[in-house]
């Protein structure tokens, strides 16, 4: 069976300097991959490439069979890719509830007109909607703050509303960019466990995280960038003992 | 509860206007009924697209020249105003393709350049009725009943904005609705979330233009007769103005924006027009604080009026 997703030569560079060159990237279904690397490496770059906020210059995007690096971000939202941005990406104005039932737009079809005849089906969808929303919620611990404005959410608790988001949109593969940063350690560990349980149920995941102890714990497999290139790639174990990793990453964060 | 009450108040009083209102003061009502039905589509537009539009007066105009012409031409009355709002709609989406790609102050630009051709083009065009305009548009027939008295219009506007306003709360209540207002604050999240946020802003942008030519419609047939100069710039601004001044992105700020404009307009023209004044003066009145009254919802109330007054009901 082929990969979820497979990622061949991609290339994207900003005013002539390469953020993404030439990446290579198979990940298998069901596994929990970190991507890791210095600040700069192009992570959220790879990420914006495979969720669609950003189009490559080259290379391709494979996802589950489909060629989707041209497809605009929604279509592959509805095709299962679920994106937690590394910033506070949420609709300001909006309850956390009402964030949480964006989410499952792509999973969801009334429309115009439905809406505004208040059509039964749509106002079946719509509990539906809001039945799910609540799940996601109670999912990611966020319930006490649903009928809040999220304007008024810390921002790692916005983070974990974009999780409740994404998740509302059943993805198969997400993607998910420094999801415990601003988050104490006991929310760190929720987090982690919430993850745990994600793969548990069949979830492709793909993580971004600077806490090295928490991707060791929870990668399958990780894979380091550095400069926009990929410089490692392997087990938790084996990429900690590459010296290249050491030298590029590792080292960095010694040093800092 | 409190805003129930409210609704309810403003409904009675809508209802009970047309009858106690003379007959300039009935005038008024229907025009202010008009700018509300427009309003409340580009305050959506505006609020949830984020686009501003400084052509919207141009749907109007699409829409009354659609039942104005339809009628002329024979068309059974109910049908040329039926059709009003589906020409502007259809017109909006054709030239939206296009525009939507601009963003901000391009936008803006464009609707004001499309307006000002739609203008140019009215007026040279002989079978729309040139620089003089159409003539002898029948009054609008109902079930065989013509409405012929200002208060039939009255409350034909009343039903056109009920409808107009009722569309836009089911549809800001939905999933389409949440979609919009997604996409006004993050695009790049909506589109994550599969919010088709170029499919949606057109939808809004023609769902405006509907509501634009639903108003222009009535207009045609309440008037009986249409010119380029019914249509002019300064018509759009106002709207602009009615849409920030009573609150984006609300349903309700688009009529009390529209009310509140155009009762503030009266006074203006009645200093206007006083012995001693200038003939320029009611124009250049206008436009002198249609300015300033942007300048103070900007400054002061960068949300408008119903947000304000709801915020301040909260707290
Ligand atoms: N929109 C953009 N315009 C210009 N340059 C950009 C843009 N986005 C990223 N870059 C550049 O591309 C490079 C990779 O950035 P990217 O955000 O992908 O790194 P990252 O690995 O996610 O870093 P961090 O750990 O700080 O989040 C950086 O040099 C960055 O300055
Ligand atoms: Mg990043």
């Amino acid at each position: 069976m082929h990969p979820l997703l497979r990622v061949n030569g991609l290339r994207r560079s900003f005013d002539g300097v390469f953020a993404v060159r030439e990446v290579d990237l198979e990940v298998p279904r069901g596994e929990l991959r970190a991507v890791i690397g210095p600040n700069g490496a192009g992570k959220s770059t790879l990420f914006n490439l495979i969720g669609g906020q950003l189009r490559p210059d080259g290379g391709e995007v494979v996802y589950d069979g489909d060629r989707i690096d041209r497809w605009p971000s929604h279509r592959r939202a509805r095709a299962g890719i679920g994106v937690v941005f590394q910033g506070a990406r949420v609709f300001r104005g909006m309850t956390v509830l009402e964030n949480v039932m964006v989410g499952a737009h792509g999973v969801t079809r009334s429309g115009f007109l439905g809406a505004v005849t208040r059509a039964p089906r749509h106002r079946r969808e719509e509990r539906e909607i809001l039945g799910t929303a609540r799940e996601c919620l109670a999912r990611t611990g966020l319930s006490a703050w649903a009928d809040r404005a999220v304007d008024a959410l810390p921002l790692g608790q916005q983070r974990g509303v974009q999780l409740a988001r994404a998740l509302c949109g059943r993805p198969r593969l997400l993607l998910l960019d420094e999801p415990a940063s601003g988050l104490r350690a006991a929310e760190r560990a929720e987090l982690a466990a919430l993850v745990e349980n994600l793969r548990t149920d069949g979830l492709t995941v793909l993580l971004v995280e600077h806490d090295v102890a928490f991707v060791s714990r929870l990668a399958d497999r990780v894979t380091v960038l550095d400069l926009g290139q990929v410089i490692a790639e392997g087990t938790p174990t084996q990429v900690r003992a590459d010296e290249r990793v050491i030298a590029a990453y590792l080292g960095a964060e010694v040093s800092a | 509860m409190r805003t129930t009450a409210l609704v309810l108040a403003a409904a009675a009083a809508a209802l009970a206007l047309p009858v106690v209102l003379d007959g300039r003061q009935l005038g008024i009502y229907v025009l202010a009924g008009l700018a509300a039905m427009v309003t409340v589509g580009l305050a959506l537009l505006m609020g949830f697209a984020g686009q501003i539009s400084l052509g919207q007066a141009s749907f109007y105009a699409i829409g009354a020249y659609t039942a104005g012409l339809l009628t002329v031409n024979g068309v059974p009355p109910l049908l040329g105003l039926a059709a009003a709002p589906v020409l502007a709609a259809g017109f909006a989406a054709v030239v939206g393709i296009g525009l939507l790609r601009l963003r901000g102050h391009y936008l803006a630009f464009a609707t004001l350049a499309m307006q000002l051709i739609l203008l140019s083009v009215l007026a040279q065009s002989e079978w729309a009725g040139g620089a003089i305009g159409l003539q002898g548009i029948p009054r609008l027939s109902v079930g065989g009943i013509e409405l012929d008295e200002d208060v039939h219009y009255a409350y034909l506007v009343l039903a056109g904005l009920t409808g107009t306003l009722l569309v836009a709360r089911n549809l800001v209540a939905s999933r389409v609705g949440r979609g919009l207002r997604a996409l006004a604050t993050s695009e790049v999240a909506a589109g994550a979330s599969g919010v088709p946020v170029g499919r949606y802003r057109l939808g809004v942008f023609a769902l405006s233009a509907a509501f634009a030519g639903l108003a222009g419609g009535i207009y045609a047939f309440y008037l009986g007769y249409l010119g380029p100069g019914s249509f002019p710039v300064l018509l759009s601004v106002e709207y602009v103005v009615m849409a920030v001044v009573g609150g984006l992105g609300t349903v309700s700020g688009g009529v009390v924006g529209a009310v509140a404009i155009v009762l503030l307009v009266q006074v203006l023209n009645d200093i206007g027009t006083r012995p001693g004044m200038p003939s320029y003066a009611p124009s250049v009145l206008s436009y002198a604080v249609y300015g300033l009254l942007l300048v103070i919802a900007v400054l002061y109330l960068p949300r408008g009026l119903v947000p304000a007054l709801s915020r301040r009901d909260r707290s």
